[in-house]
């Protein structure tokens, strides 16, 4: 007989204590009667909105910017490689307003490129760009780590092979790189828009907490206490929060199963 | 004209010299199909890579049919996309996520669609692979595989084809099978083949040409028999799995043979003349010169080549060396019985004078004249080395 029966209680106790607050969020959320005027409510709307697109942004930035320095990470020693390694998965350590704080001295009114940036008359600091650059800073590590481990999954040899085919750099990264690793592309996607779109402590200092402008969803449910709402307002959006979350760690379930069995 | 002649210095350069491993192999080719042979870890595949483009030397020369695709000296080092050469790689590579035919197709991106689909089918034809044009790699058979690898390296009509250790991981009927497939399609398509593999039997079936490689160098090159009949030096012999390996000096040379005394008997070797025995870049390599009498010498003979006699038959050619030897050990490989003979006596000298150690003869007998002769049931035999296989190495 294994340890199985005497770890239950305890195993129970902290299913219980994840599930609890979860459970009372979607109870309060509907014994209100007020969740559908709630989700529609301006502050609301305007943070969803908000949140799609500078989360969306984020991804994209980071697909396309991850992207090659996870493959140079995977396929080529460089001098400083260990270095470039550390940096670029520092932030997933960081704690978040620590990340906020230096893009506020790098990019800030009178940061180092910031004032630069001032003089030419572009504002960042405080503005929704900003809240795109922090959440890009806080979560590219983790598509670049995810892709890097995909692209490192695949062998060399392929790409020797289609090279000596005659394929071109780009060609052989499409045809042959990309589709051998897409679950991980995939997956590194997935948590990489996760984490931007709960990102809160970078954006908190970096960009203020401004409705419309650089209020996101998390910013929001903190804006709603400050403002003296009501507090189902921000049960509302916890509500949303909760499910995207949810439906986000399901997609990435299913990715890992596809990888685990290929289709091929 | 195949021409590889270059240095690449591998491993971490800063751990010192007699750390990591200098590639440096030189070998030219007229033939059709070269074998590299060696060990693993002797930088065959390294050097078919660099030949592909996909390693870079230092320094040197590369030469293929089409023309030299990398010169240190004038600068050039074309990319493999631009080397024409097909390769097939020891686990074949073969793209899992593309199916039979767009495998085979890979190299066909650019081709007109038509012409495509043409020589698509010409290729499946070719290798016998109808009915699986739509089948993921996943879902055939190993030698089926490695067909689809050599279709997919020929699709695009190169030149030359690089082959490392290609059947390495299929069973011996079908290696058999398979090897017999790649001499009929280069003869059929006028390639010029290298063939990378450790396998000494494989080595043998398949080349017209053998470059013996030891740690990245090439111990000797020549046409196989020419090889295989007489090694350059006495590692190159044992790489060949000679067996008979035994050290002496020269003590005498006629137009007929060249004479060798070792502590146990006195042998005698073909003087050979021949120069298409190829170029070796170790330095005892062979000339003739080196074996002048009193330069010192090895003795060697293939097993399969050593005639077993019973001691009261006489034995027909003078020239030969014979050799009263007694049964010590044998070993039954299936078809042939491999027979250990310690050497108890020999013409010349007397019987029991011999050297510090012991002297074995190693020698095949097949299955049938092991039973006429009834090898199992006596000790004591008789070997003659013929002269005509026997071969003196200089040391």
């Amino acid at each position: 007989m294994d340890a199985a029966r005497a770890f239950a209680p305890l195993a129970l106790v902290f299913v219980a204590f994840v599930a609890v607050p979860l459970v009372a969020l979607a109870w309060r959320a509907v014994e209100s009667g007020e969740l559908a005027d709630n989700l529609t409510s301006r502050l609301v709307l305007d943070a969803m909105r908000l949140s799609a697109v500078t989360s969306t942004l984020a991804l994209v930035l980071a697909v396309l910017f991850g992207t090659p320095v996870a493959y140079l990470l995977a396929r080529r020693s460089f001098p400083g490689k260990v270095l470039v390694d550390l940096v670029v998965d520092l932030p997933i350590v960081l704690p978040p307003t620590v990340a906020g704080v230096a893009l506020l001295v790098a990019f800030g009114r009178r940061g180092i490129l910031g004032g630069r940036l001032d003089d030419l008359g572009v504002d960042v600091a405080f503005t929704t760009t900003a809240v795109v650059l922090a959440q890009l800073f806080v979560s590219a590590p983790y598509y670049i780590r995810t892709v890097k481990a995909g692209f490192e999954g695949v062998s060399p040899q392929y790409e020797g092979v289609a090279a000596t085919l005659g394929a071109s750099p780009l060609r052989i990264f499409r045809r042959v790189v990309l589709p051998l690793s897409w679950p991980s592309v995939l997956a590194g996607a997935i948590l990489c828009w996760a984490r931007a779109l709960s990102e809160l402590g970078a954006t908190l200092v970096f960009a203020g907490n401004y409705p419309e402008r650089t209020q996101t969803m998390p910013l929001a449910i903190i804006g709603v206490f400050d403002a003296g709402a009501s507090v189902d307002v921000a049960i509302a959006l916890a509500v949303i929060l909760v499910g995207a979350a949810a439906i986000l760690l399901l997609l990435l379930r299913l990715v890992a199963r596809s990888a685990a069995r290929p289709s091929f | 004209m195949l021409a590889v002649d270059f240095e690449r210095r591998l491993g971490d350069p800063s751990a010192g010299s007699g750390q990591g491993f200098v590639l440096r192999p030189s070998f030219e080719a007229e033939e059709e199909l070269v074998v590299l042979l060696g060990p693993s870890g002797s930088g065959k595949s390294l050097t078919l890579r660099a030949i592909a483009g996909l390693l870079r030397p230092d320094r040197g020369r590369i030469e293929l049919p089409s023309g030299v695709v990398f010169d240190s000296q004038r600068g050039l080092d074309l990319p493999p996309q631009a080397r024409n050469v097909g390769y097939v790689v020891q686990d074949l590579a073969l793209f899992p996520h593309l199916t039979v035919a767009e495998n085979v197709a890979f190299g066909l991106h650019g081709w007109p669609r038509q012409a495509q689909r043409e020589r698509i089918a010409e290729l499946i034809d070719l290798l016998g692979l109808q009915g699986l044009e739509s089948r993921l790699p996943s879902a055939i058979s190993g030698g089926q595989q490695q067909r689809v690898a050599l279709g997919r390296a020929l699709a695009a009509r190169p030149r030359v084809l690089l082959l490392d250790e290609p059947f390495s991981a299929v069973d011996a009927p079908i290696r058999n099978a398979l090897r017999r497939e790649v001499s009929r399609l280069r003869r059929q398509l006028g390639l010029v083949a290298v063939f990378v593999t450790h396998d000494l039997q494989e080595a043998y079936a398949l080349a017209d040409r053998i470059a013996v490689f030891d740690e990245g160098a090439v111990l000797q090159c020549g046409p196989r028999d020419a090889v295989f009949r007489r090694p350059a030096s006495v590692r190159v012999a044992q790489l060949l799995d000679a067996r008979n390996v035994i050290e002496g000096r020269v003590v005498g040379r006629t137009e007929a043979f060249i004479e060798v005394e070792t502590p146990w008997f006195r042998g005698r070797a073909r003087p050979d003349t021949d120069p298409s025995a190829g170029s070796g870049q170790a330095p005892s390599a062979g000339s003739g010169h080196a074996l002048a009498p009193g330069a010192p010498a090895a003795l060697s003979i293939r097993p399969e080549h050593v005639i077993l006699l019973r001691r009261d038959r006489p034995h027909a050619n003078e020239l030969d060396t014979t050799l009263d030897v007694e049964l010590v050990d044998e070993l039954a490989t299936g078809n042939n019985h491999r027979l250990y003979l310690r050497v108890v006596g020999a013409p010349g000298l007397p019987a029991g004078d011999a050297g510090p150690s012991e002297c074995l003869i190693e020698a095949d007998v097949s299955a049938h004249p092991y039973q006429v002769m009834g090898v199992a049931s006596r000790r004591d035999w008789r070997v003659a080395l013929t002269l005509e296989e026997t071969v003196a190495i200089p040391l």
